[in-house]
């Protein structure tokens, strides 16, 4: 228990320390929102415009460590300001818009992998030198060097374009009433199969290379030896005894990757026109959108820091040791 | 547990690539029969905002191209003002009154009628929530007032010809459902009450929203079809695959090299037309650093351009290479033929150019460099937006045409809001930039020379961010504000073209095209070449010219 608070802590000061740079990181960045928007009109703004912006938007002149303590303040009632953006909608709003997608298509994504990937991991282990363990490591590691981007260009051009097997973007069709109807959920999976295909692909070597790599040097250890001496079951060895303890480091990768799935998803969001939160971060930036910007982060970051302190408490169920010396 | 995962997993995958491969027929089904797909804004999932006084950017689309109608539309290819919401217009009291009679029988979405009324109320907002006039209408208005249900005076402060124009494209908002609203300048309007031909939101989703048509429409039998579709695309490679497959009928993006992208995949149905009506893209000098402040120096450099290659390179021959009005196609009507047959320093003539700079004292030093009087040598950025490619290649060209005649220029990117800052400050020697549009060519005039558009160097310019001003361009342009009678205005626009001719305040490389493309399969009667009535790209909705297309596009 001590340890879980201890961790408690831990975590409320770097929630802490990530909403400050949140909120200073985009100040830093040259122009501000009014200027940003003229990007997109190239000369059809007529200049009087600009004041009529800065009115609407109502820009403080005020220190800015009085707006700091202000934005600190808000967070704190969950209020995360006005979209300059997606004017005047508030931030909470435009974040909820994509976040349930990203969660839903990045999330699957993390989880398919890291169940595949770990599975193949401990079997290419167990059958070290099969022809498994020849040539899928390889071969993955191989799909994987390749960049993500053009990867997911070259399926959504090949798959969806060429072949005409996938839909070419969007969550669902656009003809369907988002509903807890059969055709609906299928209609979603569908779409969501090519960018959480692209994505499996492309990290599956990963994981598959930290389990098998871990199992290697566990299977060779005393205690594992120990449970073939007594005659176990190879599969009861594999899983209980080896697989068990090797589980640990890609526990702390899997925790990683579950808290960036939100932030990371950038790239399959922009290739398959995914209604998610990725792409709303790289319109918060191209607007200089100060408010949308520290929300995402702010999703972003709780994100990193729950799924890290969700991996804590698993840690605690697999490794008897991280329980402390009290217990 | 896991035992059974493990037994389980291989059937189950099998079962998932099974529903998948069933599912996935090419499955495209087109919009239903008299529904326009339009591609104009590029999103990932659409926010639901109708306001048409807020700033443009946050209100979809069809608010002001399709929902909310101005009082006159600006056609930009016949250069003609249109009676639309208003039926006409009267200067009155020695041009400090104007007066404007609105159509009689037009009503609101939901059947009140429009009167005068709401035309005061509307400037009226305007005048109480600053943040709404996005025009400025209120730096040159004393008072707006309605007369009658179809009158309305506009009091002048003094007296100004061109804030016709302004006043002219305001889109206009009902009283009886805006009366109550106490913020507008932050009201979304999810249900719009307007006058346009589309006016009801059908669908709203976050992927996609259908804007059907007015039931009361003024236009008796128009618009000739049902709906407006909007599928959310969030980037211009998403989008043009989209027009490709004939996913949309109606878009306005960029796309290169269209003809093999886009028209040779099926040339019976797919169609653009660029009409060169965008604004022009102009190489400007900082004019408060020599030499540039040296006109022989200026138009020394602009010599040294080879546009065509410009044209060529950058733009993939959509456009062509500026003349020496540095007007765009869209000023048809006011252009100068004279001017700009003599102008011929906006012609590629380098060796003339450089014997321009030797007679001017500006000599190559040892190093093949032309230097300032006092030896210091030219070498100069042209600053750029980076990740714009079309001014990132012309700089090239511009940097390759300048080292032939002595004048080292290098490329130089940046990152939109630094560049934007650099020019608005006046902290650059070259700089690509665009030009402002007008339905005269007084606001691109006074935004290239007037005085009164000079910002000292580090204080933020709107316009203007050579820092040049003409006091014969300030004579002719205060003319030009006094003159109410359109074949008078034409000699004093005649007379800018002159000067600014003359005295080459700025670089004008090529005018910009206004991107459209349509596909014929489902809707006819969109302008081309051929039928030219209107601009024909969804990106002109600022002075209401979509509802010219809008209103005469039919379905097949």
């Amino acid at each position: 228990m001590r340890y879980i608070l201890r961790r408690l802590g831990f975590y409320l000061i770097a929630a802490w320390a990530a909403l400050t740079l949140n909120f200073f990181l985009p100040r830093l960045m040259p122009g501000d929102p009014t200027t940003a928007l003229f990007a997109r009109f190239r000369g059809r703004l007529a200049p009087e415009a600009m004041d009529a912006l800065r009115e609407t938007f109502g820009f403080t002149q005020a220190p800015l460590i009085n707006q700091y303590v202000t934005y600190l303040s808000h967070v704190l009632r969950g209020d995360l300001g006005i979209s300059v953006a997606y004017f005047p909608a508030p931030v909470s709003e435009v974040i909820a818009t994509g976040l349930m997608w990203t969660l839903f298509l990045a999330g699957t994504a993390v989880i398919i992998s890291f169940t595949i990937g770990t599975l193949l991991g401990i079997v290419s282990a167990w059958k070290r030198r099969g022809w498994l363990d020849t040539w899928l490591p390889s071969t993955l590691v191989f799909l994987g060097a390749f960049p993500y981007f053009w990867l997911a260009m070259v399926a959504l051009y090949v798959l969806g374009f060429t072949l005409g097997w996938f839909p070419l973007g969007h969550a669902y069709g656009d003809d369907l009433t988002p509903g807890f109807t059969f055709e609906f959920i299928a209609d979603v999976f569908r779409h969501a199969a090519l960018p959480v295909g692209t994505v499996v692909i492309a990290t599956l070597g990963g994981w598959l290379l930290t389990m098998r790599n871990s199992m290697i040097s566990i299977l060779g250890s005393d205690f594992v030896n120990l449970a073939r001496a007594k005659g176990l079951s190879p599969r009861r060895v594999v899983m209980r005894y080896a697989a068990r303890n090797a589980l640990l480091p890609s526990v702390t990768g899997f925790g990683m990757a579950l808290g960036f799935v939100l932030g990371g998803s950038l790239l399959t969001e922009i290739v398959f026109s995914y209604p998610g939160q990725g792409y709303l971060l790289v319109q918060a930036v191209r607007n200089q959108d100060y408010a949308l910007m520290q929300g995402i982060f702010l999703v972003i970051t709780l994100a990193v820091l729950g799924a890290n302190w969700l991996v804590d408490l698993v840690y605690l169920w697999l490794d008897p040791r991280t329980r402390g010396p009290a217990s | 547990m896991r035992r059974i995962v493990l037994r389980w997993t291989p059937p189950l995958a099998l079962v998932a690539a099974l529903a998948f491969g069933a599912g996935c027929a090419r499955h495209r089904a087109p919009a239903a029969q008299g529904v326009l797909v339009v591609s104009q804004e590029q999103q990932s999932s659409w926010v639901r905002n109708f306001n048409p006084l807020t700033t443009a950017t946050s209100a979809r689309w069809p608010t002001l191209a399709g929902i909310y109608e101005p009082l006159f539309v600006f056609n930009s290819v016949k250069t003609e003002v249109v009676p639309w919401l208003a039926v006409a217009r009267e200067w009155r009291n020695d041009n400090r009154v104007l007066r404007i009679t609105t159509r009689d029988s037009v009503l609101w979405s939901d059947g009140t009628p429009f009167t005068a009324k709401d035309v005061a109320f509307t400037f009226d907002l305007l005048r109480r929530f600053r943040a709404l006039d996005r025009r400025g209408v209120w730096g040159f208005l004393e008072g707006v007032r309605a007369i009658d249900a179809r009158t309305v005076d506009f009091q002048f402060q003094r007296v100004f010809i061109p804030g016709f124009d302004e006043i002219a494209a305001q889109q206009i908002v009902p009283e009886h459902a805006w009366r109550d609203v106490a913020d507008p300048v932050a009201y979304p309007n999810e249900t719009p009450v307007a006058t346009g031909p589309f006016t009801e939101v059908r669908v709203f989703r976050n992927q996609v929203y259908e804007i059907g048509r007015n039931p009361h429409y003024w236009q008796h039998g128009r618009p000739f079809f049902e709906a407006l579709r909007f599928p959310a695309y969030p980037s211009n490679d998403r989008a043009n695959l989209a027009l490709v497959f004939n996913e949309v009928d109606w878009a306005g993006n960029f796309i290169p090299a269209v003809d093999r992208v886009f028209v040779s995949r099926q040339p019976a149905s797919h169609h653009y037309w660029f009409p060169l009506t965008g604004s022009t893209i102009f190489l400007y000098v900082n004019t408060t650093r020599p030499p540039f402040d040296d006109v022989r120096v200026r138009k020394a450099i602009s010599m040294a351009i080879d546009r065509d290659l410009v044209n060529d390179v950058a733009l993939y021959r959509y456009s062509r290479p500026s003349d020496a009005t540095g007007l765009s196609d869209g000023y048809a009507a006011w252009h100068d033929d004279t001017v700009a047959a003599h102008g011929d320093w906006v012609r590629h003539q380098p060796a003339e150019a450089a014997r321009m700079l030797d007679e001017a004292g500006y000599r190559l030093n040892a190093d093949g460099v032309r230097c300032l009087l006092d030896g210091t040598p030219w070498r100069y950025e042209i600053l750029c937006v980076s990740g714009w490619s079309d001014w990132v290649r012309a700089s090239q060209v511009i940097a390759r045409g300048l080292g032939e005649i002595g004048i080292q220029a290098s490329v130089r990117t940046n990152d939109f809001s630094a560049w934007f800052q650099r020019v608005q400050e006046g902290n650059f020697d070259l700089s690509l930039g665009w030009s402002f549009e007008g339905p005269t060519p007084y606001l691109f005039y006074r935004w290239l020379m007037s005085s009164a558009t000079v910002k000292p160097v580090g204080e933020v310019a709107a316009g203007n961010w050579h820092r040049y001003g003409s006091p014969a361009a300030d004579s002719a342009l205060t003319a030009f504000e006094r003159e109410p009678d359109p074949a008078a205005q034409g000699r004093i626009s005649d007379r800018m073209q002159q000067i600014f001719s003359a005295e080459a305040p700025a670089i004008p490389l090529y005018p910009n095209p206004s991107w459209a493309e349509y596909n014929t399969e489902r809707f006819s009667g969109f302008p081309s070449a051929q039928d030219a009535y209107a601009d024909p790209s969804p990106n002109k909705f600022d002075r209401g010219e979509c509802l010219l297309v809008l209103t005469s596009l039919r379905p097949r």
